[in-house]
């Protein structure tokens, strides 16, 4: 029962395992933290296409000189690589480096980003020299024109003409600066010459300003196709192109992510299903379970309640039977008592026999005859009564006899007077035997003054007669105990008991004197403790618990009734009732323990 | 003059007149921006790690060696010594400011301060040491070891030395120079010479390349757009070929990064070169091979004593 109970368990907890990693299974798998990434990844690549947008715009307003601050198209750079390390980590630390297909557009990436800076740095640098050029230019082209004006002595057409030589040569530069073309590089390379041309006819002063001008316009012719040229590049290098691959892997892993998250969901709902089912499977079964516990709890209750009844009648009929016992008991007690009554009457009644025939015989043999006898001799001589007493020899003697046999009668009649009280006595006693039977007879308690000291008194006078023939010696250890308001049939019967059993107990004693001591004194002065001491035969250890129990007793012709009524008596006096004895041939104490009511004084 | 220059100088001084107030200007240079919000014990620890000369070989040279921060962050000569006493092959930039420049070093092979800082100490002409040394080294340090505990999850690592300076370094902004205060919209503070001393630096086209919130340092440009610098000068070396070394681009041929001007004033001598050693034969150069014209004296003399606004403050002090 106990292993297969236990198998029973390790059963269930597999069970309950395997359903908890199937579910905790289904839960990872369905939702993995791919997503979180995922948002997050879209959103730096978000961030890096935007950068690389407002890098592109920055390039576009260096280009056209809106702006000479060139910060702006080292930020977005600097932004885009911190963004992109964190994309990196990020996407590396989910083992994305370990697709072949994310490796190739990483890299790719990389490449690109890589060619864009490269690119950038060079327009920044072209840009700065080409933008400076071109500003000059009509600075310089004034520092021309302006000494040409002032130069008033040569040939007016032909400064003329080199006036219009230079501003067509700046012109071209400036169209040239809008609309590279080979034809505009071709004038200007023209403009130049004529220029180179211009400056030979011209004085000393000139050649300055004419070559710083032909070398910004050189620079010029130089840097613009270099600069739209990097432009160009710039714009093809395929940034935003490549971080929209990425997207799209990033897209393709999570579609398939979602999909497998789906599947998963679906499998988790399904089992979901099974498990609710189960649930519910389970509960029909414990619902059932629960009926038939209530219904064999109900029979049960059922079953206990006809027990209870049961035993309720057992208990009645043994207290019937206990109480039938009792009075069987009482009765026998009650016979006991009688017989020690009768007995005691009867010892009584012996020497009220005795009495009664020492009475008779003494009348018969009574010295009364013989008054009768000289009261004849005088009747016979009644004429010479004198003379008969003084001369007759008979006669002389009738006084003195006479004398005597009034002395005779005197101690006859004190000595039948004496024996006549004696009888009385012993009838006295009769009735006191009587009257303590039929006082002990009535059940009902009843308190009245008593002296615990007579009460002993009437005890042993009704076991004197056994107790005389039994050459049992009393001693009285009497304490000072005032007059007390007790149950006296009760008490009486407790004594009786007690001294009865103290006498048997050393009736079988033959090396000792039979000695019973009885005690009566007061402890802590509310109880009053009466006890009754032999030197018997003692209680043997596995005897002390029962001796009061009813029926035990261990005399063959006991019936186990008078220590057991005694133990109830004392009860119903509030007391208790108490044994001890240091073992087998040791002797027994008794002590009756009961509260103290003392008779208040008559005032 | 010309006409139009009169109208480009009448445009500030009306801008003067509008803005009476406080308003910060717009200009093609910024004012710098504040020290960046930082962990203060790493801060710290960079500036001992700064000022420790057992980051080099033989415990001679500290970054403080040559980037002097009483000396506007570099040193007055043309080529630093290196641990050995040789001397380097390029001239010291400002250590100030150097976290707003958008490469490292005068080619700009470094993207990071980091990546500088690694490059100085295992460089075999300046610091001669390795990582592994420099960490051992540390490491043995009790009072290192608990600052780097204090700071850093990890200890003392390469990455921490790296971090810890290139962390002390973004705090050296030399804020507070009156051109700064200017742009911040204290038009007073400048002398009327200084403001045309500015007038000049735009018209001129240095603003060209020197712009920006570091005035410079956000581009490459060649050396020598409008001239062969390096044949007049003469004694070509391979520190010349600036970016090329880098790209090995023909492009990138005597390519620089374009440098901050702030505190030009005070970090003598000039170039990647130091061939320039005043403010004078710089700006003579620049004009020379970079912008391809010839300066009035006046115009030159404007804009240096515009250049010596631009010296900023460290530890309260002007630089």
């Amino acid at each position: 029962m106990k292993t297969s109970n236990r198998r029973n368990l390790a059963l269930l907890g597999v069970v309950a395992l395997m359903l908890a990693s199937v579910l905790l299974f289904l839960y990872l798998k369905s939702s993995s933290n791919q997503t979180i990434t995922y948002a997050e990844s879209r959103d730096l690549i978000g961030r890096i296409k935007q950068l690389n947008a407002q890098w592109e715009t920055e390039i576009l307003k260096a280009r056209i000189a809106i702006s000479h601050n060139y910060d702006p198209l080292v930020s977005p750079l600097t932004e885009i690589t911190d963004l992109w390390e964190r994309f990196d980590t990020m996407e590396s630390s989910h083992g994305r480096n370990d697709s072949p297909v994310w490796r190739t557009s990483h890299d790719a990436y990389l490449s690109a980003i890589q060619e864009k800076t490269r690119l950038v740095e060079q327009f920044k640098s072209h840009n700065a020299v080409l933008r400076n050029s071109l500003a000059f230019l009509p600075t310089a082209e004034d520092d021309i024109q302006e000494q040409l004006a002032r130069l008033a002595d040569e040939d007016k057409l032909q400064l003329q003409n080199i006036a219009t030589d230079t501003y067509d040569l700046l012109l071209s530069s400036l169209e040239f600066a809008q609309v590279t073309s080979d034809d505009k590089a071709a004038d200007i390379l023209l403009g130049l010459n004529k220029m180179g041309v211009n400056k030979q006819r011209l004085p000393e002063q000139f050649h300055s300003p004419i070559d710083i001008l032909n070398n910004h316009i050189s620079l010029i012719l130089r840097e613009q196709p270099v600069v739209n040229r990097l432009l160009e590049n710039i714009e093809a290098v395929p940034v935003a192109e490549r971080l929209d691959d990425m997207t799209n892997l990033l897209n393709t892993d999570q579609q398939r992510t979602d999909a497998a998250n789906q599947r998963y969901h679906f499998y988790m709902l399904v089992f979901s299903v099974l498990l609710v089912l189960l649930l519910v499977y389970l509960a029909i079964h414990l619902m059932r379970s629960f009926t038939v516990i209530n219904r064999v709890n109900k029979a049960l209750q059922t079953a206990n309640e006809d027990l209870e009844l049961r035993v309720e009648e057992r208990t009645r009929e043994l207290k019937d039977t206990q109480s039938e016992l009792l009075d069987t008991a009482r009765q026998a007690g009650m016979a006991e008592i009688a017989t020690n009554v009768l007995h005691n009457v009867g010892n009584v009644l012996n020497s009220v026999n005795i009495s009664a025939d020492l009475v008779s015989r003494k009348l018969r043999g009574s010295k009364a005859l013989g008054l009768g006898k000289a009261m004849q001799l005088i009747n016979d001589h009644q004429g010479d009564l004198g003379t008969f007493l003084t001369e007759d020899p008979k006669g002389k003697l009738l006084p003195g006899y006479l004398n005597q046999l009034v002395d005779a009668i005197a101690l006859e009649q004190q000595g039948m007077t004496d024996e006549l009280a004696q009888l009385t006595k012993s009838v006295d006693h009769i009735k006191d035997i009587v009257a303590t039977q039929q006082s002990y007879a009535g059940a009902n308690s009843l308190m009245e003054p008593l002296h615990i000291s007579e009460l002993l008194e009437d005890a042993l006078r009704m076991n004197s007669g056994a107790l005389t023939r039994h050459h049992v010696t009393v001693v009285k250890e009497y304490g000072d105990v005032p007059q007390v308001m007790g149950d006296k049939h009760r008490l009486l019967l407790i004594l009786i008991n007690l001294i009865s059993n103290a006498k048997y107990a050393m009736s079988d004693l033959t090396n000792r004197p039979r000695q019973m001591t009885l005690g009566v004194k007061i402890v802590e002065d509310k109880i009053l403790q009466v006890s009754v001491k032999d030197d018997g035969e003692g209680i043997a250890e596995e005897n002390m618990t029962r001796i009061f129990s009813h029926g035990f007793t261990t005399r063959k012709e006991g019936h186990g009734f008078g220590l057991h009524s005694c133990a109830l008596a004392a009860i119903e006096m509030n007391g208790h009732l108490t044994a001890h004895s240091d073992g087998p041939g040791k002797g027994a104490l008794f002590t009756l323990q009961i509260p103290l009511k003392t008779v208040k004084e008559e005032a | 003059m010309s006409p139009s220059f009169h109208r480009l100088l009448l445009a500030p001084l009306f801008g003067l007149c509008l803005s009476a107030g406080a308003a910060p200007l717009d200009e093609p240079l910024k004012p710098l921006p504040a020290v960046p919000q930082q962990n203060p014990l790493r801060i710290e620890l960079g500036r001992q790690l700064f000022n420790e000369t057992r980051l080099s070989v033989n415990n001679s040279l500290s970054c403080a060696s040559c980037h002097r921060l009483e000396n506007g962050g570099a040193d007055n000569k043309a080529f630093s010594l290196g641990f050995n006493g040789v001397p380097v092959t390029i001239n010291t930039p400002s250590v100030f400011n150097a976290s707003l420049n958008f490469r490292q070093f005068w080619n700009g092979r470094a993207d990071t301060l980091e990546t500088q800082i690694h490059g100085v100490v295992q460089s075999p002409s300046e610091m001669g040491s390795n990582w592994e040394h420099v960490v051992q080294m540390l490491t043995a340090d009790a009072a290192y070891q608990t600052s780097f505990a204090n700071a850093y999850p990890d200890g003392v690592t390469m990455n921490n030395v790296q971090n810890a300076l290139a962390t002390y370094e973004r705090t050296l902004i030399s804020a507070n120079s009156r051109f700064d205060q200017y742009l911040q919209g204290d038009t007073d503070i400048l002398t009327l010479d200084e403001k045309y001393g500015y007038q000049r630096f735009k018209d001129y086209g240095c603003i060209a390349c020197h712009q920006g919130v570091n005035i410079g340092g956000n581009m490459f440009q060649k050396f020598g757009v409008m001239g062969d610098y390096f044949k007049t000068r003469g004694n070509p070396t391979e520190a010349d070929l600036g970016r090329y070394l880098v790209t090995k681009d023909e492009e990138d041929r005597n390519v620089f990064k374009v440098p901050s001007l702030r505190n030009v004033a005070v970090t003598a001598p000039y170039f990647h070169d130091g061939s320039a050693k005043t403010l004078e034969e710089a700006v003579d150069v620049m004009f020379k091979f970079q912008l391809g014209r010839i300066p009035s004296a006046d115009d030159k003399t404007l804009i240096i004593k515009f250049l010596k606004t631009l010296t900023g403050e460290w530890g309260g002090k002007p630089l």
